[in-house]
């Protein structure tokens, strides 16, 4: 054993500048892997929080009835289950308000939020003037209100208002509210009392229409079973129950999204590590046949050689290891000063929160991938040292070995050990087996790929130019690394060009939804005598508004289809279909909208007096509607029958106009009775969208408006900061992805370089050399760059459909952009890499060697 | 209009909840899009329909303007309130065609904009059942008052005779606006002469199992109740319509 030990250490003393540079390649691995999952480990704390404060706590459970003492009862004793570390219980109600100086007799429709003590759980409440919320403030009736509130009834702060029946004072203006209904939208403006004031109000009578919301903190791992469990408890009853987490709405499927995405990069970055250890590795080891074919002849057995070496590479692989893990701590110690300048916005403050420093797990995995990886891809090779013949000193013959049980059996547990390790990472066997597999496939492709280039470009090798001809036959000689590049750097664009369209794509989705000109208001029920003025009022500068279109609406029922597939004759028929039997709300136009386009079929120009219309593609599918088949409707007891001429595809996540499932032709729907709906951007400014929505009641009044801004506003807030931590992410990626490959390919040189000193002492230029290198390296970069780049579309479009449930998008750029840079990069790195041996004198290497 | 679970935009949810079938005489709240099958079925043609139906009917008629209440939303047209209302006229021997003209989220004002087709033809009869989705919205009862006067006067001009169902406002509008509200009904009866139902909803509102999980909209039960309560005040009045020459706006033409 002593001299196992001794024998590792003297060969490293040899090698030492050899060892460094495996070293520092597998530092370079540990430490993206440990600075990408430390960030994106914090990262998603963040989203947590961010998460919990839209809703202001772990979970609601939440009834529009009001409480029962036997749902109390039962809630009280999941609580205590649970563990529920606290809980506010709160009641919302629209209802009116208006001053208590009767001189004053506006009214204004207010949103009503009643909250307990222990009001806010999550999030803080923020008041105009950078006053902190206490609850005692609304104590003695006080009042805490939006500013529009001030606006809409022309009162100040200290001022008195009636609720129900009662005189509240008000304290203050809220700024911002935790926990503001996200998903609902609201027909006022925030007012907040004191939970033991809603009875007095007199407000919540039988009738009443206001909801109860008990708020509940509690440990996170019993978040998600105390939901299921009050589902099942509360099935048949008014009462639902969610958590922050919920995937019920859109931004909780957003931040699901980004989530998942995340964990994507984070086992991502670990494979690329991997790889890049992994093939370090091997060219390490393989560099080390001749020296063993030297113990051999004085006698060592491959048992104590195979021992030597494994040590040596465990060592080195856990010292780099240690390394990376200093290396990332540094790194994410950087990162404030990187994002600092570039983004002081509110999205900044995201990174603000976040916890800079390398967590504990992510310390432990990297140290454990780092040692284990490394340990995983030197078995393998070394077991070659069996059959490493004393002989190979004198002919430099390869070995071929004969077929090896025990070798076969290694492979098959350092697979398995992969397979383990990944599903680890992915916290899911599937998954892990998914992406083994995915790997395998592509490692293959790549393999045939290379052996496929080599065939190819033989014909290449009588070439007449010197550096193109060797750089060919390097290609094929015997021992060469074409393989290993391809592997490594095929795999490495894979796993980076991938992730970058991804985080493309999930951009584009995310800004699809924050987008500045969305609208935030929206006008109903505007009548058709009104439309003209409302349409004047509107595009009067001095209101304030944006381009608005008023849409004309109408209420149909199909009650039949006739069509070649389906023939629905009357309206049970068509009910028994089921969903086709509802009201839809249509309209008709003569273009179509930007979120729309023909999927088959014609749209019209122009008016006509036959019924035509055009159907949503979805729907179409779903109940065999097809051009040229006749739906007939019944438009307020009227039965029009139109024949569908075009099938629209809708971009729902775009939908400024909203989306309609039947447009019809104009000329048939114009004379009857129909309404009008408006979304359009409001003033900006709250006093101007007060003023805005006062006016246009006041001369419209059953006009409603709803004002959405504040929803808009939160969920932008929250979505640039989801997108600037992705973009952080992807950042990082590319730049450690880059760093890993740079360090897999150099490694390679150390077979390059004594070929490269034997060529420059039979008179090869310097430069004809460099020429020869970047061929070489060149084509496989190249080569390596577009399998990848390929397999990452594939990549793109199962992620995209399968893990981040948004539409697949091809970011050509991306791909190119990716086949043309890992060209460079490794073209740049073969040439770099051997720049000693280019500028040095050729014996000097050929000694050292 | 369809509203997909996966609409994207809070905006789109928004828009589509209430132009579809959220404000159908339900709170935005309660009344999410795409939850409920909806099955509100179809009311009979109207005879001048551009194309008259097989099951063409020449009696003469009783519409009931109305909204999601009155069309059944939530449950089966068989059991909506008009459609029982049908089976006792049939039941007691007159011939009277209920046309069943409400509108899922329609207010008093949608209801103004289309009063005159409703009244389109031999009619007899309107029952007036609006006001449902003015009281969720907490619109100005000035507004109520004005369209719902006008839609009484209209019809008498035809000479059809007006029924008025009333409807509250939920009490969490305050008691000032609920008081309000209320009156307008009354007042309208009083001032047009018309027999005034006074609460649609009486005794089916707040009764836990005569409604749907939106708390709004009454059950097949509950649509049974307001058919009796309604029927006690229809049935004189439809048995002396039906004997009634035709009024002078009827089939001849338009007013």
């Amino acid at each position: 054993m002593m001299f196992v030990l001794r024998m590792a250490l003297r060969e490293t003393r040899a090698s030492w500048r050899r060892l460094l540079f495996f070293f520092v390649c597998i530092a370079v691995g540990v430490a993206a892997i440990v600075t990408l999952r430390s960030v994106i480990q914090s990262v998603r704390d963040v989203f947590g929080q961010e998460a919990r404060t839209l809703i202001a706590a772990d979970v609601l459970v939440s009834t529009v009835r009001p409480w029962t003492p036997e749902a109390r009862a039962t809630i009280d004793r999941r609580l205590a289950e649970a563990g529920a570390e606290a809980r506010v219980d709160t009641v919302e109600t629209p209802t009116m308000v208006r001053p208590a100086d009767p001189a004053k007799s506006t009214t204004r429709m207010v949103e009503l939020r009643a909250i307990g003590p222990e009001f806010p759980l999550y999030g803080t409440m923020t008041l105009d003037g950078g006053q902190p919320y206490r609850h005692e403030m609304l104590a003695g009736r006080g009042v805490l209100v939006r500013p529009e509130v001030l606006t809409a009834l022309g009162v100040t702060v200290g001022e008195p208002i009636v609720i129900g029946q009662l005189p509240f004072t008000i304290r203050g203006v809220i700024t911002n509210e935790p926990g503001a209904r996200v998903g609902n939208f609201s027909l006022g403006p925030r007012v907040m009392i004191d939970l033991a004031d809603v009875d007095a109000t007199g407000l919540l009578a039988v009738g009443s229409r206001a909801r109860r919301v008990l708020q509940v903190k509690l440990p996170e791992s019993r978040i998600q079973p105390l939901v299921a469990q009050l589902r099942t408890d509360f099935a048949e009853q008014f009462v639902n129950a969610r958590s922050y987490r919920s995937d019920d709405d859109e931004i909780g499927r957003d931040f699901e999204r980004a989530e998942n995405y995340l964990s994507l990069v984070g086992l991502v970055i670990v494979i690329l590590g991997g790889i890049a250890v992994s093939s370090v590795t091997r060219v390490f080891v393989l560099q080390k046949i001749r020296s063993i074919a030297v113990l051999k002849c004085i006698g060592a057995r491959s048992g104590q050689i195979i021992a030597v070496y494994l040590i040596q590479v465990l060592t080195l692989g856990l010292a780099g290891s240690v390394l990376g893990v200093v290396l990332a701590r540094l790194a994410i110690a950087a990162i404030p000063y990187f994002v600092e300048p570039i983004d002081t916005s509110a999205a900044g403050t995201l990174l603000a929160e976040v916890h800079y420093g390398v967590t504990w797990s992510a310390a432990l995995q990297g140290l454990g991938i780092g040692g284990l990886v490394s340990l995983l891809f030197s078995v393998v090779p070394l077991l070659q040292v069996r059959f490493v013949k004393p002989s190979l000193l004198l002919r430099d013959e390869s070995t071929k070995a004969p077929f090896d049980a025990t070798r076969a059996v290694a492979i098959a547990l350092v697979s398995a050990a992969l397979v383990a390790l990944t599903a680890w990472q992915a916290a899911s066997l599937t998954i892990g087996v998914a992406v083994c597999a995915g790997f395998a496939t592509l490692a293959v492709v790549l393999m045939a790929v290379g052996r496929l280039l080599v065939q190819v470009v033989a014909p290449l090798s009588t070439s007449r130019s010197f550096p193109l001809r060797h750089a060919v036959l390097h290609l094929s000689r015997p021992g060469n690394q074409t393989r290993v590049i391809l592997l490594a750097v095929g795999l490495g664009a894979f796993f980076i060009v991938g992730v970058r369209s991804l985080q493309a794509s999930l951009l584009e989705e995310l800004s699809m939804q924050t987008s500045e000109d969305s609208p935030d208001m929206f006008l109903m029920d505007v009548q058709r005598e009104q439309v003209e003025g409302v349409r004047a009022f509107l595009a009067d500068p001095a209101n304030g508004a944006g381009p608005a279109t008023l849409i004309p609406v109408l209420r149909a029922r199909v009650i039949g289809v006739e069509g070649r597939e389906t023939q629905l004759e009357s309206f049970e028929d068509v009910r028994a279909r089921g969903s086709l039997a509802r009201e839809y709300t249509v309209t008709y136009r003569d273009a179509l909208e930007a979120n729309e386009t023909i999927a088959e079929g014609k749209f019209w120009s122009g008016p006509s007096s036959e019924p035509e219309v055009s159907v949503e593609r979805g729907l179409s599918e779903r109940f065999d509607i097809n051009v040229g088949d006749t739906v007939r409707f019944d438009l307020l007891g009227r039965t029009i029958s139109a024949r569908v001429t075009s099938l629209r595809e809708v971009d729902w996540r775009d939908s400024r106009a909203g989306g309609f499932m039947f447009v019809f032709r104009p000329g048939v729907l114009d004379t009857l009775p129909q309404w009008y709906i408006a979304p359009l951007k409001g003033p900006t400014g709250s006093a101007a969208r007060v003023r805005f929505q006062h006016d246009l009641v006041a001369r419209y009044g059953n006009v409603s408006v709803i004002d959405f801004r504040d929803i808009l506003l939160t969920i932008r807030d929250v979505m640039s900061k989801v997108t600037l931590a992705i973009s952080v992410v992807g950042a990082l990626v590319l730049f450690s992805g880059g760093l890993i490959l740079i360090g897999a390919v150099a490694m390679t040189k150390f077979q390059r370089v004594y070929e490269a000193a034997v060529f420059k002492t039979l008179g090869a230029s310097t430069g004809a050399i460099a020429r020869m290198l970047l061929f070489e390296y060149g084509v496989l970069g190249a080569l390596a760059g577009l399998v990848g780049s390929l397999g990452a579309v594939a990549l793109t479009w199962g992620v995209s459909r399968f893990a981040l449930d948004i539409p697949w998008r091809l970011f050509v750029g991306e791909h190119v952009a990716g086949v043309a840079f890992t060209a460079v990069l490794v073209a740049a790195i073969g040439v770099l890499s051997s720049v000693d041996v280019l500028r040095n004198k050729p014996l000097l290497t050929l000694r050292a060697e | 209009m369809i509203v997909r679970r996966r609409t994207a935009l809070v905006v789109l949810l928004l828009a589509l909840s209430i132009v579809a079938a959220a404000p159908a005489c339900g709170s935005p709240d309660a009344d999410r899009p795409g939850e409920r099958p909806a099955a509100a079925p179809a009311a009979p043609p109207a005879a001048d329909a551009p194309r008259p139906p097989a099951t063409a009917d020449s009696r003469p008629r009783l519409v009931v303007l109305g909204d999601s209440l009155t069309a059944g939303l939530g449950i089966d047209i068989e059991d909506a309130y008009p459609t029982l209302l049908q089976r006792r006229l049939d039941e007691a021997g007159i011939g009277l065609r209920v046309v069943n003209a409400g509108i899922s989220g329609d207010t008093s004002a949608g209801g103004l904009s289309r009063v005159d087709l409703a009244l389109d033809g031999d009619v007899r009869v309107m029952l007036v059942a609006l006001g449902g989705n003015d009281a969720l919205r907490a619109l100005p009862v000035d507004e109520l008052r004005r369209n719902l006067s006008r839609i009484i006067e209209r019809a008498q001009a035809r000479g059809v005779t007006v029924v008025l169902a009333g409807m509250e406002a939920p009490p969490n509008f305050g008691h000032d606006y609920v008081v309000a509200f209320r009156q307008v009904y009354r007042t309208l009866a009083e001032q047009f002469d018309v027999p005034l139902i006074p609460f649609l909803l009486d005794g089916v509102a707040g009764v836990e199992r005569l409604n749907q999980s939106d708390g709004i909209h009454p059950t097949a039960e509950g649509a049974r109740m307001i058919a009796d309560h309604v029927w006690a005040v229809l049935q004189p009045i439809a048995r002396d319509a039906v004997t009634r020459p035709a009024p002078a706006g009827g089939e001849a033409g338009r007013g």
